[in-house]
């Protein structure tokens, strides 16, 4: 039986890592008719993250789309009502908690 | 995160210091992480602008180390901060207004404060139905030794005139596109008391940046937002300062609320001081346990008041037993606490804390729900896998 060489495991675990660390972030916003309304919007100011991390009812988003324009998010009026409908089919309230990662630590392992 | 120029210049950073990493190896545990100057290991509520969160492992200590500090920005961190050329205006009902350098500041009589800072919408996750904001679970909270300056030192010094009620702060945030400036007020009791600072170390060491570097207003027991960062600005005013970080946010609902109801701004009043709370901090949740015999370790705060019974449950709250508290104590700072004992058999058990004050006031069971999701201080629990 054929095992692996050491060097073809270091490249197959250095392509993976490189895979892993160009793989999308989970802070883009999802594909839709709005995304790109969304991104120009929205992360002119403040990035994506916070915007996946909501779980919130079309009321809700409404709420905060209006605030948001009124602190300067330039939204046409033609792409109010779609982009609530962009935020509240993709982050409803049943959906599944979005799951944050951590920063860099300076030991890379965790402390415990 | 922090400024906009700082954002493109780490995220560039951190696409090569991604790849550099996956060359050695080391990918698996923190290849894609972004790194964060001066912060570790925190977890990422938002990046720009910049929020972290504290995983409550690193609670292990009663003095929270500044590299695992919790960060708060509301807007953009200041593009530059330079300490040579940094002022601060004080004014507004005061007789003699006057600005003063960090390097005058400095010459001022020293006054430390070991303050618990909790974020007010700490917990904003939990709340059920969920409302809007940053998606905080625990660890919007740390403790640290705050030095400075007293606040009423150089309030005394521009001699406040009999009118001014209200301190207001005003940071140098960056503010984007029409947002309203991260501005506050303090009515001026708070203010005179001789624990508020003016802070510019924490735990010994300048403020980080994203901690508010080279001052910020500390007043101990209350909510964190009332702490402004990047201080630029002391300004005495006869009224509450009126913005939208006064009004409508940071602000509780007068009467309790059924989840999902509007209240009027009229029917609210200003959050200040910190409710009783606490957290369990070992076992993890989630977590295996190799034997029954435990040792459950917490912390636990109550802002202005003090902390005088922490009590665990192993049975999902059948039945409650007093936790030993710590000995590192300060009137502003959490008690750390601990627990040994042991569950009957093996199984998923869930673990509770529950804290008590000198006020009466005891945990909820459940988080109160608020529009804005602030201040949820229901007993902590965590659940566990005993497989012994």
């Amino acid at each position: 039986m054929c095992r692996p060489s050491a060097a073809f495991i270091a490249t197959m675990l250095l392509l993976v890592g490189l895979i892993h660390a160009q793989a999308p972030s989970p802070s883009e916003l999802p594909d839709g008719p709005m995304q790109a309304k969304a991104t120009t919007a929205c992360t002119e100011c403040h990035e994506a993250r916070i915007i996946v991390q909501q779980r919130l009812s079309k009321p809700a988003w409404t709420k905060e789309v209006d605030k948001m324009v009124k602190w300067g998010a330039v939204v046409e009026t033609q792409d109010h009502d779609p982009l609530v409908d962009y935020l509240s089919s993709n982050f409803p309230v049943d959906k599944a908690g979005y799951i944050a990662g951590r920063s860099r630590g300076s030991a890379s392992a965790p402390k415990k | 995160m922090f400024s906009r120029r700082d954002f493109l210049r780490a995220t560039t950073g951190a696409a090569l210091a991604a790849s550099v990493s996956a060359s050695r190896f080391s990918w698996a545990a923190d290849a894609g992480r972004l790194a964060i100057p001066g912060k570790e290991d925190l977890i990422i509520r938002s990046y720009r602008f910049l929020d972290l969160e504290t995983p409550v492992e690193y609670f292990d200590t009663w003095l929270t180390p500044v590299q695992h500090f919790f960060v708060r920005n509301h807007m953009h961190e200041p593009s530059t901060l330079d300490a040579s050329t940094w002022k601060l205006s004080v004014g507004g009902e005061v007789e003699k207004p006057y600005t003063i350098t960090l390097a005058e500041l400095s010459k001022l009589e020293a006054h430390s404060v070991v303050n618990t800072l909790e974020c007010a919408g700490n917990g904003r996750a939990f709340h059920s139905p969920k409302v809007p904001g940053v998606q905080w679970q625990k660890g919007a909270v740390g403790t640290g030794r705050f030095s400075g300056s007293r606040l009423r030192t150089l309030l005394e010094r521009a001699g406040v005139k009999t009118t001014g009620k209200h301190v207001m702060f005003r940071g140098l945030d960056e503010v984007p596109g029409k947002v309203p400036p991260f501005i506050r007020s303090i009515p001026i009791e708070k203010a005179m008391d001789a624990d508020t600072l003016v802070a510019t170390h924490l735990n010994g060491a300048p403020l980080p940046k994203h901690n508010g570097f080279p001052a910020r207003a500390m007043v101990p027991g209350w909510i964190g937002a009332a702490s402004c960062k990047w201080l630029t600005e002391i300004k005495v005013l006869e009224k509450e300062f009126d913005g939208n970080f006064m009004t409508p946010g940071y602000r509780m609902p007068n009467q309790p609320i059924r989840p999902g109801d509007a209240v009027k701004p009229e029917d609210t009043h200003p959050l200040t001081a910190l409710n009783v709370k606490s957290l369990i901090t070992a076992p993890l949740d989630g977590s295996i346990q190799p034997a029954r015999s435990l040792e459950i370790k917490g912390v636990a705060w109550a802002g202005e008041a003090e902390v005088t019974k922490v009590e665990i449950s192993t049975d999902g709250g059948t039945s409650w037993q007093a936790a030993e508290l710590g000995k590192d104590r300060a009137r502003y700072a959490w008690r750390m606490f601990s627990y040994k004992g042991k569950v009957p058999s093996a199984g998923e058990f869930t673990i509770l804390s529950r804290a008590t004050d000198n006020q009466g006031r005891v945990q909820p069971v459940s988080p109160v729900w608020n529009p804005s999701g602030y201040l949820n201080n229901a007993i902590d629990q965590v659940k566990i896998n005993v497989q012994a």
